[in-house]
């Protein structure tokens, strides 16, 4: 499919995601999984396969329900609040456990579950040092770059002598091009304003880069490594927030040179997942940080002709903290209204043993497995080895990611920061407004 | 006689009476509940009664005012275009639907589209590396405008739901121009009328109803937009794009602030009635 058709579609399957009803007729355990992706195929296959088990007995079949992609967490706030029972199971979220926790029931895993996931995936399902659900796909973030561009810039001297010049006028020190894999953020905004027609008329790309900067929540969760990565975080130990902070303004400076020197597309203010996407496809973007969801379309050659050869992935770059990934598991977990609280938790319990991660895993879906489980598909998904790889090395929940308002906070910031980058606020007021939302919020 | 007429009257009322009160009654009383309480998710079944809190707490707020400031502006200013552009349509190409209506069915397509289908079309149109419009800017100019950036958001807005309704507008003249008789045209070319002062003189006075209608749909529902523009640019940079029935949906659903929500629904309910209160008792004086 082209980028253009892709894009599309991407845009319409969050619209149109998903048909009603699947699986048997007389099912009782009815499951709202996530539709219109990989997580909806790789849920179908374990339903398949749970279903067509001997020991299952017909009333304990499952029955997968899905709507719409788009505002499923606010319908499925509704439904939960309403006590509907219209389903015994439902998706959840890192960062909207706190807020459907009050209208769910802990779930026990099967004993294989710690060794299989390990604690740090199982804690993207817990609240208040419960366990909310099974951790089904987890998300988190690569750099994506072109490898022939990197290549090319790392063979040449004359190159490397207008990347020094370029790094010295926009970011007040002569660099030298790096390993995308030793990348610190000052490397990262170097390559992206080398890359950047506007900045380099010579660049073989019209960006260096493409930031998604619209006013979403996802994209807070993308931007916020940069800040993680100077140390920065939420909440200190004792509660107090400490997104005033150097970190931050690191994190939000870095963007707005970024866009300011026109190093991103300058309608990236109204960018997410697909429009990002769509830019890099098109061949005319060095490198970006996405979600690792993009990786199975962009580097594939038949899926994004222009760059699917010459992509590769590896880790965001790092800062003099760490080198940071912000981590969030989807998951399964049991409504507290369910009608068929014993067949669902059942079924959570199969959900949570190697044999149903693995078939999960062979049909698309993203479970973050322990190196041990992992290894059983590595030869069919190789992108499985290093999302463990790099959840175990690099991920992290910011303190308070997973509290009752979580999703309002990244609302919260999403407002204030893109009206920073937009020129509409200063960072002062961006950040202080930030941090009296986040005290009312939080309290 | 008179009993069997208000018999008649009460049988026939009854069911539209009570059709009301439990679509528009009950949802009204529960609203005007929660926007004095104290209300999460978690208490909708048992909202806790806490004054007027919430009132104050939108009237301080000041993205509200914004949101406010951003749906006047879009509501005017679209109900304007749109019947300044379907107007002129209507007028100018009279002669060409006399005798056919295939073109009539061709102007009226983009009202077959929902609006976040619209709100969908326009973000893969207007982006720069899968839309057409920035693919031909570029390759015939070398550049193309940010059509959906912080500046030009708030007009790529207005133009899009332009091109969507200005044919609902166009639809409405078109039914009032047909409706003038062809006599006064005719008398007023005998009299030496020039063409635009059989319009501006005859056509214009004798479409002002219509006219006044169409304005007060159209800026109706420009204010109260939502789906495409929550589609194509959501709340905007730093909420630069937030209409008032984005200000309610967020609150409500993103923030969880639901007292809050419902009492800015509250205000936009009252303020909604006088007006129209205000605009119906205006009209009934002009008809006297």
């Amino acid at each position: 499919m082209k980028p253009v058709a892709r894009f599309a579609a991407a845009l319409l399957g969050s619209v149109f995601a998903a048909g009603l009803y699947a699986g048997a007729a007389n099912a009782e355990v009815t499951v709202l999984g996530w539709p219109g992706g990989p997580e909806e195929t790789a849920l179908r296959a374990a339903a398949d396969a749970y279903n067509a088990k001997d020991d299952v007995s017909e009333e304990n079949k499952v029955e997968l329900l899905f709507f719409n992609r788009d505002g499923f967490w606010d319908k499925l706030q509704a439904d939960l609040a309403a006590g509907s029972d219209a389903f015994d199971l439902n998706l959840l979220a890192t960062y909207s456990i706190g807020r459907y926790a009050p209208f769910m029931e802990p779930v026990e895993l099967s004993d294989e579950a710690q060794a299989l996931y390990g604690d740090a995936v199982l804690s993207t399902m817990q609240f208040d040092g419960k366990q909310y659900g099974v951790p089904t796909d987890l998300s988190l973030h690569f750099m994506y770059y072109r490898k022939d561009l990197i290549d090319a810039l790392m063979s040449d001297d004359d190159a490397k002598a207008r990347y020094a010049d370029i790094s010295k006028e926009h970011l007040g020190t002569a660099m030298e091009p790096k390993n995308p894999d030793d990348w610190t953020w000052d490397d990262y905004a170097a390559t992206a304003l080398y890359f950047t027609k506007a900045v380099n008329p010579d660049s073989p790309t019209r960006y260096g880069t493409v930031l998604q900067m619209k006013n979403l929540l996802f994209n807070i969760m993308v931007w916020q490594s940069t800040a993680r990565s100077y140390g920065g975080d939420w909440m200190d130990a004792d509660g107090k927030i400490t997104v005033d902070s150097e970190a931050f303004r690191k994190g939000l400076e870095l963007y707005k040179k970024l866009y300011d020197a026109g190093a991103t597309p300058r309608d990236s203010l109204s960018y997410e997942f697909a429009e990002a996407n769509a830019a890099y496809a098109a061949g005319q973007v060095a490198a970006m940080v996405q979600w690792n969801a993009a990786a199975a379309d962009l580097t594939n050659a038949e899926k994004s002709p222009a760059v699917g050869e010459v992509t590769a992935t590896i880790a965001p770059p790092a800062g003099p903290e760490a080198r940071a990934t912000h981590i969030h598991g989807l998951g399964l977990g049991l409504n507290k209204s369910a009608e068929n609280k014993e067949g669902a938790k059942a079924f959570l319990k199969w959900l949570s043993t190697e044999e149903a991660a693995l078939i999960y895993a062979r049909a698309g879906g993203a479970p973050a497995l322990s190196a041990d489980a992992v290894s059983a598909v590595a030869e069919e998904r190789p992108d499985l080895v290093q999302l463990g790889e790099y959840a175990g090395a690099y991920g992290y929940v910011m303190n308070g990611g997973a509290s009752a308002n979580a999703l309002a906070i990244y609302e919260l910031q999403a407002k204030e920061f893109t009206g920073y980058w937009s020129g509409q606020q200063d960072l002062d007021t961006a950040l202080a407004n930030v941090e009296k939302g986040m005290a009312d919020l939080l309290k | 006689m008179e009993t069997t007429h208000r018999l008649e009257w009460t049988l026939l009322a009854t069911p539209l009476m009570a059709f009301l009160l439990v679509c528009l009654g009950f949802p009204a009383i529960v609203n005007l509940i929660y926007s004095v309480s104290d209300i999460s998710f978690e208490t909708l079944r048992s909202p806790e009664i806490s004054g007027l809190g919430n009132f104050a707490a939108v009237l301080t707020d000041s993205g509200f005012w914004r949101a406010n400031w951003f749906s006047l502006r879009f509501g005017l200013l679209t109900a304007i275009l749109e019947c300044l552009i379907g107007l002129g349509l209507a007028v100018f190409l009279a002669p060409l639907f006399k005798d056919r209506s295939w073109p009539i069915a061709i102007l009226m397509l983009p009202l077959m589209v929902a609006p976040a289908l619209m709100g969908l079309m326009y973000r893969l149109v207007l982006h720069e590396f899968a839309g057409p419009v920035p693919h031909y800017l570029w390759a015939w100019f070398g550049n193309s405008p940010a059509f959906l950036g912080p500046n030009s958001a708030f007009w790529t807005l207005i133009v899009v739901e332009t091109l969507q309704w200005t044919p609902f507008a166009f639809l409405l003249f078109h039914m009032a121009y047909q409706a003038i008789p062809e006599e006064l045209r005719e008398a007023a070319s005998i009299d030496g009328a020039t063409g635009f002062a059989r319009f501006w003189r005859i056509e214009l006075p004798l479409m002002l109803p219509t006219l006044a209608a169409a304005l007060l749909i159209r800026f109706i529902d420009g204010f109260r937009v939502f789906d495409n523009v929550y589609v194509l640019t959501g709340s905007g940079a730093g909420g630069s794009t937030t209409s008032l029935s984005i200000y309610i949906y967020e609150a409500f659903f993103k923030q969880a602030a639901i007292g809050k929500a419902v009492a800015a629904s509250v205000i936009l309910f009252a303020v909604s009635f006088a007006v129209l209160y205000g605009l119906n008792r205006l009209a009934r004086r002009r008809r006297r």
